[in-house]
């Protein structure tokens, strides 16, 4: 009976290592398509607090999690902001810090700190590491284009004469920055994969 | 007469043309908008028409539908809604809902809410719904 003995040459050992070479650069690359890096530039905001935020240099460190919303959405935005504080709950259950989370308004004239707070607080949000933002329009815009997020307002109606009533067409994403603020990927917000943005997440705390 | 009672239920409850069940709607602040979501079932063999919502709760009450179109998520009014012979439709996440606009309350989870739907033939349903975190 004839055995094989199995002896690697260094072509073999060649192919071997390339391939494993490729697979860690072009997997993880893959993994994580998204790559534009947003810490160059940086912005004021005001948080449900009304204290300054630097955006997004005070979150340099921190895994972000952001999506932008309006509080005037009844559906889509509930929705994401919902997926989030899942997320946020089934990290603080398996122990992982370092993550912060925020959902910035594209409505910041009707958005201010106080209609953000209450937004947060009738639901329940944990505001340990769940920040909520606006300020000045311009500054938002700026943002959400970096972002490419695209957020359109609707005709304008009044009830009373007074009170306008307008509803946005908007992206439906929320985005991961890593460490160094380059967006890494981004998500469906309101029919996010948690699991997924979990499993990122976790890519790229290592 | 427990017998007659009994039919009187049983015929009563054939007699319910539309089923509205699993009624829910989202926490907002007074001032705010939320919206509304069940299943309503169709139980004749005619199409039925939900024509609209009414309620104490918000100053307006619209049938709304969210949409997505070019990959941007939209919501807009429409007139009414139709449910089928024989079967269900859902007013769910992400479709269709009924948009309660500048709330006179807010509204905490597990709190209840009444509404009234008015459908075409079935005339006025009275439901209850739950508010729950989403």
């Amino acid at each position: 009976m004839n055995h094989l003995k199995l002896v690697p040459n260094k072509i073999t050992l060649f192919v071997f290592f390339s391939g494993l070479i490729s697979f860690l650069f072009f997997g993880c690359a893959k993994k994580f398509p998204e790559q534009k890096d947003i810490s160059g530039n940086n912005y004021v905001l005001l948080n449900q607090d009304s204290a300054k935020v630097n955006f997004p240099s005070d979150f340099k460190g921190k895994i972000l999690v952001i999506t932008f919303i309006y509080t005037n959405c009844p559906d889509i935005c509930p929705m994401t902001t919902h997926n989030m504080q899942m997320v946020q709950q089934e990290l603080a259950k398996e122990g992982i810090t370092g993550v912060q989370f925020a959902a910035m308004s594209f409505d910041p004239n009707r958005d201010t700190p106080k209609v953000l707070k209450e937004y947060a607080e009738v639901r329940d949000v944990n505001l340990k590491n769940f920040v909520f933002l606006t300020g000045n329009k311009k500054n938002i815009d700026s943002i959400i284009h970096e972002f490419d997020f695209i957020a359109i307002p609707g005709d304008t109606t009044f009830v009373d004469k007074k009170r306008p009533i307008y509803f946005y067409t908007h992206t439906d994403k929320l985005f991961l920055v890593d460490k160094q603020g380059r967006i890494r990927n981004e998500y469906r917000g309101s029919k996010v994969n948690s699991q997924k943005l979990i499993s990122d997440i976790k890519s790229l705390e290592d | 007469m427990v017998l007659v009672l009994a039919f009187l239920a049983l015929l009563n409850l054939h007699l319910q043309k539309v089923d509205v069940k699993n009624a829910w709607l989202r926490p907002a602040n007074k001032g705010m908008n939320s919206a509304l979501y069940f299943e309503v079932t169709n139980n004749s063999g005619k199409p039925e028409t939900l024509l609209y919502v009414s309620s104490n709760i918000a100053e307006l009450v619209q049938l709304h539908e969210s949409y997505i179109q070019k990959g941007m998520m939209g919501m807009r009014e429409v007139k009414d809604v139709v449910i089928k012979p024989h079967s269900t439709f859902s007013f769910k996440e992400g479709g269709y809902h009924v948009m309660l606009l500048f709330l006179k309350k807010n509204l905490k989870p597990n709190s209840t809410e009444v509404f009234f739907l008015h459908f075409k033939n079935s005339g006025t349903v009275k439901i209850k719904a739950v508010v729950k975190k989403g």
